[in-house]
């Protein structure tokens, strides 16, 4: 990046970050929330962009890894008593490693179609393991807990508002952005997309392919954890509806619509997705079937802007 | 410094390596010719652990390194460039070469921007310009000439700092301009490493080659020097009748 790139890019970055810093202080409180939702989500697409924009595989198996984030936290704020979040995080984010660890274990050995529909079997062996273990999911039912208050328990600690929820989160997602966004720009990170450009010659030229591949679809699923556990705290709930692969799918069309390759053109098809979605279902009434007008604006974004919204400034973004 | 014993490869009932039993001394240029179909870049794909050969072994420096993957090979030093081009298409010259600089150091480091790497910018610099890419290190890939894209191919290859170079026909598709500066290219980093290369181009094998190997059916026809392969009657026979 030249330095007049860089003020241009970091002004923006400011712009942005200060106008979500805001936003809970001037929405009204659905909004509000609806905002931390988008977040989350938008942090779930950004972590399979890893895999599918630089890495070149798309994964199915991510509602796996947010499900696992989502029931570690509830097995964290369930088990201890007053709930504590920095437990429910580390609990959410081991059990997404090692689901994500035993999933890339197996699935990195195949490529294209077939890595995806692995990922995909994976995420519904877990669905249905959640779905039928009822005596300690919760089943169907899912899991209910107590919000956990903000800070080091023992120390210090402040029951979460609307507001400071809403700041940590950002917090949470702004702060993985940054650190994804060094890693894909890191010797690493080039490695993976020589994988995705050229895999054979990546090898030709002495990379172990298949451990770079291991170590992003953790990566990968370390993130996606992360927003599980995000929406764990936010909602009070965990449910195996959130493991079931149409979540995975959500993850997906938020990466083709806001641009692949960009992490924050996931979050902002993510933004797109769900406030059109919103929009729809408020214009023309949740009796209508308003999926229907989404799918055309969804194919239409595909046919005009098939690099997504931010597909314009994929290669400037990551100078 | 490389050797093969016995090597030999089939694909169902075809053989197309039969009991190749091939050496290479450091600091060679050895070329390998032969007709269409000889196994010259099977016996390549063998060398560079694409293909595993059914029986037979592959030493190098006395190390075995048969069926090892591509990668431990290539870090074993052997390093090749492709017949067809085989780059990064959406990367830039630079990138291309950067990328196979970086795959001896710092390629697990995740916290640095590639580009504070001081020592991965000089060598893809250095390899850049003794490919002659140097002007064109900002060009995307895909959009360099036919003959540069070879030449990025040989980048790629000289910029994991080889001590066997394999070059599968450098100058495939080129103007005799280009075919010319290609070899020169080729004596010009001969200097340091040894080479194995495919061409087809005889009076040019002649010219540049210290031996040849000829390859017919997969196996080894003839092996000497130019002039004693030139006028060798077997190897004669083959090119007439072929």
């Amino acid at each position: 990046m030249t330095k007049r790139d860089k003020i241009i890019y970091w002004t923006g970055f400011g712009v942005i970050v200060a106008l979500l810093i805001v936003a809970p202080l001037v929405l009204p409180p659905y909004w509000s929330r609806f905002v931390t939702e988008i977040l989350i989500w938008g942090l779930l697409a950004m972590s399979s962009d890893v895999l599918i924009g630089y890495t070149g595989m798309v994964s199915f198996g991510h509602s796996a890894f947010f499900g696992l984030g989502m029931y570690g936290a509830a097995a964290a704020l369930l088990m201890v008593s007053p709930p504590n979040l920095i437990l429910a995080l580390a609990f959410g984010l081991i059990g997404a490693a090692a689901v994500s660890a035993f999933v890339a274990y197996f699935s990195t050995r195949l490529r294209d179609i077939y890595f995806a529909i692995t990922t995909l079997i994976f995420s519904q062996i877990f669905y249905v393991i959640i779905f039928t273990w009822t005596e300690v999911t919760g089943g169907e039912n899912g899991l209910s807990f107590r919000r956990p208050a903000f800070g080091i328990p023992g120390i210090w600690t402040t029951p979460f508002t609307a507001e400071t929820l809403h700041w940590f989160v950002l917090a949470l997602v702004v702060g993985s952005y940054l650190l994804l966004r060094r890693i894909m720009h890191s010797p690493f990170g080039m490695v993976l997309q020589s994988i995705r450009e050229n895999e054979p010659r990546t090898r030709a030229i002495g990379y172990p392919v298949e451990r770079y591949k291991i170590v992003a679809v953790m990566l990968s699923g370390l993130f996606a954890g992360l927003a599980g556990v995000l929406y764990a705290v936010q909602n009070r709930f965990a449910a195996p509806d959130f493991v079931f692969f149409l979540i995975s799918g959500e993850a997906v069309i938020f990466n083709v619509m806001g641009g692949i390759g960009t992490l924050v053109g996931p979050i902002v098809g993510a933004a797109t997705f769900l406030l059109l979605r919103e929009g729809l279902g408020r214009l023309f009434g949740e009796q209508f079937p308003y999926l229907i007008p989404l799918g055309f604006i969804f194919i239409a974004i595909i046919i005009f802007l098939p690099q997504g919204l931010l597909g314009f400034m994929r290669r400037w973004l990551n100078k | 410094m490389l050797r093969t014993e016995g090597l030999t490869i089939r694909f169902g009932g075809l053989t197309a390596l039969n009991n190749v039993n091939f050496q290479i001394g450091r600091g060679e240029i050895r070329a390998i010719i032969g007709p269409n179909g000889a196994g010259k870049s099977t016996f390549f794909n063998c060398v560079t652990g694409v293909l595993r050969p059914t029986s037979g072994r592959i030493l190098l420096n006395g190390a075995d390194i048969t069926g090892l993957s591509p990668n431990l090979i290539s870090r074993a030093g052997v390093a090749r460039s492709y017949q067809i081009t085989n780059i990064l298409p959406n990367a830039t010259t630079m990138e291309n070469v950067r990328i196979a600089a970086q795959s001896r150091r710092h390629g697990w480091n995740m916290l640095r921007h590639y580009s504070s790497f001081r020592d991965i910018a000089e060598k893809a610099e250095s390899v850049l310009a003794s490919v002659g890419l140097a002007a064109k290190a900002d060009e995307l890939a895909s959009n360099l000439s036919h003959g540069e894209q070879r030449n990025l191919e040989i980048g790629i290859a000289l910029a994991t700092e080889p001590q066997l170079l394999c070059l599968d026909e450098p100058t495939a598709g080129m103007s005799a301009a280009e075919t010319h500066d290609t070899i020169q290219l080729v004596r010009e980093i001969a200097k340091n490493l040894t080479i194995l290369i495919v061409e087809h181009d005889m009076p040019l094998v002649m010219d540049l080659a210290d031996r040849i190997t000829v390859f017919h059916y997969g196996e080894i026809l003839a092996e000497g020097p130019p002039a004693e392969i030139q006028n060798n009657p077997r190897v004669l026979e083959v090119y007439l009748k072929t």
